[in-house]
């Protein structure tokens, strides 16, 4: 078929200084596919995109440009190609500039053949291109909230104020997860159960935000926009359909068993059981010793949690408050207060008189005392010197670890999670998205944090599912990261499909299911693709056996295609 | 649908690193439509300029040239490189913006890279803007430029006007959000380090600047005097930084970017030494500790040595450095050969505004991070501008900024 258009762009003669192009011209003149070919002096600068656009919208038309490096402007023009209409399999860049002429600078008979091979390439190329179809979805408009403590909390907030739909789903009785356990909150001594009273109000009076306590989590499908979540709350069953999933589930603390003769002798409590002392009333301590890092940055646990140091900061200047002549030990590895704020509030410890010892995690303090703890003694890590030091309380400052049901939850949505069980992340720049569009991460169920940086990133959340819903529709092409993308999605042939299930196996965005062919009383799996969750990677079609799956925009003959091309 | 205040006026994004790239985002797929502002060349702020990058090892390069497109590519985005806000007045339901373009001579968008002016230009002041901007392009440094206009002629699409004046605008935005990232503080008023007295005396970022893979040495390890390997490198941390003296605040970042540069030396020149003098080595994050402290000392052996050293020189002849420190593990005051030192902590929040503190449309803390909005009210200010923030914290602050600001019900107040 006659329906190629070639634009050779010989970019103010940058090209065309060394390769051939009156050969170019004429050896496309000559080949049967080639519909017309233009020399244009600046196809980036000159606008001229729209115009080639309108010249090939009509029939099948196709359009292969020979112009510079898609680093270089050869992506703008193919972005503006798409928006003047002209989809990824009916248009084919070719680099003559960086890839031929300047390149091959020195050898310009060279530099042309190269790019007369390349030429050749994409004219195969576009021959063979096929479209990927495309899905346009509606966007349910509420958002689900899976867990109500800080992070919960703040991102139902968040999104009632910008007018969405929230409903929030706790386990728990109450709203405020860890938080409620918590006497005062670092850094600024505030008390917690305010936080949680205001958001208790505003669920109860905002008509955006519906509350459901008493939560357990049946099932979960669906996928960005269109998500279906059936659980019971008080024991009665209901569903949400949501445009998009926040799961907020935090985690939960090591308790010490094991460690520092916790259990053992009374009164070596760990941080959460000292909270519980202070919220009924005050503990008032003599010789208070907080050992931190007690199971964590060690072989099994090789990570900070982040909130251990300011939280027994915070406890140790309470004990003081309470009794002014309390003598109060911090024994640490190092005092992990990063910042502005944190580091001025481990000044105000020391001003204060919160002793600090560094101990080294070889040779780690120990628990001395019958039946309650009576002394502790350490090594200091910078003096050398061995103290033995008075105690009539020894605090553990034990690491968050992930929640029970995070394996559950990231099963049931389809998130990955790391090797501590906190869910993964989208590194580095999307910190609460997940590889799943649609269902976001945030608080202590993503990694250890403070409530303050909860609920940070409960609002970040916030930010992208409002994003999300804040639609009526979206096709499942803008999913992809990349503008001007080149491929749509995967595709695959039913009738010559096995049904092996390679390609679900090795797909990394859990985007094809193994399905039982409908129709004609077949009973035969084949699997389908859930274009909204494809990214185009191509991981699927690199292991499906028979040829089955295919990128319609570089699919197997138009690949095979090319490289015949490269190598006649 | 978005309910909050439905606004003609834009939103502008002061500073176009990643925690303003991404708050434009945000509120750009959210429905607003945001002006962002750039001082320099290009976007991508200071993460742009960093090698690899904690803890994932990734090139910073990728991910971030991917959001850039997305900024770039966004109806609702309009990006404003060489500019800066130069004045804010508050009206009664807006403020008005007044934004300065310094020109760079080249209109990127007409300028097809080919190089010819570079060539023309005998004083070497035609510069590619970034080596990873797309598109590429070139831009002149006016502090080099002779305004021969030889340049001028030889440019095939006519994109070089060096008789370009800086261009002021005044926009009527619905608010700010400052993204404004971080700066260097000098340290040669800390006279115990050393700095400027030797080319090896090095600060973090020229450092992660001189042996970025992308960077001036391929990923070399090479001495800044002489352009040799080393024998050793010491990284001396909280340099500037928990010091009354200078900056009293931890600066949050550079404990793991000390682990990181000192992993890279071990993986490239193993034989290098490489000591840490630290204080206490900050590991809080995503991945942390363990990317630091134990694949270093299992897999690659660096020392860690506490304590902060006390005098920094040049040895007589200027080919190696003495570094005077105390061991903790002897109580020894010991003196130790270095030939690099690379000092960590001088990081500053930029300042927003030209001119003094007084006119600064939000409220600073004493050292200059945004603390307060207005009426004391939440800022909108993310990434370094707001608190010492590595990637993740900068970003997670951007979007968080970027919902409490589309949520928003009343406009600003006068
Ligand atoms: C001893 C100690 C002291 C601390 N002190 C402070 C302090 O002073 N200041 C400070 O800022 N931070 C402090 N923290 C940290 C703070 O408590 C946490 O950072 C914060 O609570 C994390 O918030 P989150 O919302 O991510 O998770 P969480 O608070 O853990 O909340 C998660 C919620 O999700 C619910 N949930 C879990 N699974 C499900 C499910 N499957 N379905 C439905 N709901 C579910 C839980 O019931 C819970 O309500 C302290 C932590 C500890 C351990
Ligand atoms: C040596 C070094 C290595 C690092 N390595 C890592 C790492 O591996 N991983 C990691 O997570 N973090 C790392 N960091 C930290 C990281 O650089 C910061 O977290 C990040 O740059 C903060 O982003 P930002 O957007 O807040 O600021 P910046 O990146 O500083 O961006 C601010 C932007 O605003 C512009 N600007 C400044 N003032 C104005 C103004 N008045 N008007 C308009 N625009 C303005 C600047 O030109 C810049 O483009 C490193 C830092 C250093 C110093
Ligand atoms: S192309 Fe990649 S994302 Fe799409 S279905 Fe195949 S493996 Fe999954
Ligand atoms: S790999 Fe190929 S044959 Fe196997 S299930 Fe997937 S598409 Fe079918
Ligand atoms: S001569 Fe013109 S088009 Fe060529 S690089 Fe210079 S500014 Fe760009
Ligand atoms: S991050 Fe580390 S080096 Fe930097 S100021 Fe804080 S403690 Fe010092």
């Amino acid at each position: 078929m006659k329906n190629i258009t070639v634009f050779l762009c010989t970019c103010f003669d940058e090209i065309n200084r060394v390769v051939d192009y009156e050969r170019l011209c004429s050896h496309l003149s000559d080949d049967p596919r080639v519909a017309a070919v233009t020399v244009s002096r600046g196809l980036c600068v000159s606008g001229g995109a729209g115009e080639i656009g309108a010249s090939v919208k009509s029939g099948d038309g196709r359009v292969l440009i020979a112009a510079c490096s898609p680093l270089a402007r050869g992506d703008q023009v193919m972005r503006d190609l798409e928006r003047a209409g002209v989809p990824a399999f009916r248009r084919h860049l070719v680099d003559l500039r960086e890839g031929c002429a300047w390149i091959h600078g020195n050898n310009p008979a060279a530099a042309t053949e190269k790019a007369l091979d390349l030429l050749n390439m994409g004219l195969t190329a576009l021959e063979y291109k096929e479209p990927s179809a495309d899905v346009t979805l509606k966007i349910a408009d509420e958002v689900l909230v899976i867990g109500a403590g800080p992070a919960g909390m703040a991102a139902a907030t968040a999104l009632a104020r910008c007018g969405v739909d929230v409903r929030v789903l706790e386990r728990g009785a109450q709203p405020g997860g860890m938080l409620g356990l918590v006497s005062r909150s670092y850094p600024d001594n505030t008390d917690p159960s305010e936080k949680i009273a205001a958001f208790r109000d505003l669920a109860a009076s905002d008509p955006r935000i519906t509350f459901h306590s008493k939560v357990k989590i049946i099932s979960a499908r669906g996928y960005a926009g269109n998500f279906t979540v059936r659980f019971t709350a008080e024991g009665e069953e209901l569903q949400a359909h949501a445009g998009a999933v926040i799961i907020a589930t935090g985690g939960r603390v090591f308790p010490p068993k094991g460690y520092y003769r916790y259990g053992e002798v009374r009164e070596v409590v760990s941080q959460i059981e000292l909270e519980a002392r202070f919220r009924k009333g005050p503990v008032k301590k003599e010789n208070a010793v907080f050992i931190q890092c007690v199971g964590a940055r060690c072989e099994e646990r090789p990570y900070c949690s982040t909130i251990c140091c300011p939280a027994s900061i915070k406890n140790a200047m309470r004990i003081m408050d309470e009794n002014e002549n309390a003598r109060v030990w911090i024994l640490h590895r190092d005092i992990m207060m990063p910042g502005t704020t944190l580091e001025a509030y481990y000044k105000k410890a020391m001003e204060r008189g919160v002793r600090f010892i560094r101990y080294a995690e070889s040779d780690p303090p120990r628990i001395l005392g019958d039946e309650a703890v009576e002394t502790v003694e350490v090594r200091d890590d910078i003096t050398g010197d061995r103290r033995t030091i008075p105690a009539d309380l020894v605090v553990l400052s034990t690491p968050l670890i992930a929640g029970t049901d995070a394996e559950a939850i990231g099963d049931l949505f389809g998130i990955q999670r790391d090797s501590y069980g906190f869910f993964r992340e989208i590194y580095p720049l999307h910190p609460v998205e997940t590889r799943i569009d649609g269902v976001y991460i945030c608080g202590s169920a993503r990694w250890p944090v403070s409530s303050e940086q909860a609920m940070v990133q409960g609002e970040a959340a916030a930010m992208k599912a409002a994003a999300l819903v804040g639609r009526q529709t979206i096709r499942a092409s803008e999913f992809s990261r990349v503008p001007g993308a080149k491929f749509g999605h995967a595709r695959v042939n039913e009738d010559t499909c096995s049904g092996c299930g390679n390609c679900a196996a090795v797909c990394s965005f859990d985007a094809i299911r193994l399905q039982r062919r409908s129709g004609e009383g077949e009973f035969r799996m084949v699997s389908r693709v859930i274009k909204v969750r494809c990214k185009a990677c191509g991981n699927c079609l690199s292991v499906c056996p028979n040829g089955s799956m295919q990128m319609p925009e570089m699919n197997t003959k138009a690949l095979y295609g090319m490289v015949g091309k490269a190598f006649s | 649908m978005m309910t909050g205040k439905e606004s003609q006026n834009p939103v502008i994004v002061a500073g176009g690193g990643v925690a303003g790239l991404t708050a434009a985002l945000d509120l750009a797929a959210a429905g607003r439509y945001v002006e962002l502002v750039e001082s320099a060349e290009h976007l991508g702020g200071r993460v742009s300029e960093l090698d690899k990058i904690y803890p994932g090892d990734h090139c910073a390069f990728c991910p971030l040239w991917t959001d850039i497109r997305r900024v770039e590519d966004h109806e609702n985005i309009r990006v404003r490189l060489t500019s800066r806000i130069t004045a804010v007045e508050r009206k009664p339901d807006s403020i008005r913006v007044t934004i300065t373009t310094e020109p760079r001579y080249i209109d990127e968008s007409l300028c097809v890279f080919c190089g010819r002016c570079r060539e023309a230009c005998a004083a070497d002041a035609v510069r590619p803007s970034w080596e990873h901007a797309s598109p590429p392009s070139f831009f002149i440094d006016k502090t080099g430029c002779t305004k021969c206009g030889d340049c001028v002629d030889q440019c095939p699409t006519g994109a070089i006007d060096i008789e370009r004046p800086p261009v002021e605008i005044v926009l009527s935005a619905d608010d700010i959000i400052w993204a404004t990232g971080f700066e260097e503080v000098d340290l040669t008023p800390l006279p115990e380090f050393g700095y400027g007295t030797h080319p090896d005396i090095m600060t973090s970022l020229e450092f992660e600047n001189w042996i970025a893979e992308a960077g001036v040495n391929q990923g070399r390890i090479l001495r800044r005097s002489n352009g040799k390997e080393p024998r050793n490198i010491a990284f001396i941390q909280c340099a500037g930084a928990r010091d009354r003296r200078l900056l009293p605040y931890c600066s949050g970042v550079c404990c793991m970017h000390a682990l990181k540069q000192a992993q890279w030396i071990k993986r490239r020149a193993p034989e290098v030494g490489c000591t840490i003098f630290y204080t206490d080595l900050r590991t809080v994050g995503r991945d942390y500790f363990d990317y630091g402290l134990r694949s270093l000392r299992m897999t690659t052996g660096v020392d860690l040595v506490r304590g902060r050293p006390g005098m920094i020189r040049p040895l007589p002849g200027g080919d190696a450095l003495a570094l005077k420190y105390e061991n903790t593990e002897t109580q020894a005051v010991e003196i130790a050969r270095f030939d690099v030192v690379i000092l960590n902590g001088n990081l500053a929040p930029s300042q927003l505004l030209p001119g003094s503190e007084a006119d600064s449309p939000v409220d600073l803390d004493s050292q200059g991070f945004v603390s307060a909005g207005r009426d004391g009210a939440a800022p909108f200010a993310c990434g370094f501008s707001r608190e010492p923030a590595d990637i993740a914290e900068s970003v997670l602050r951007a979007s968080s900024s970027a919902v409490t600001l589309a949520g928003r019900k009343d406009g600003p107040e006068p």
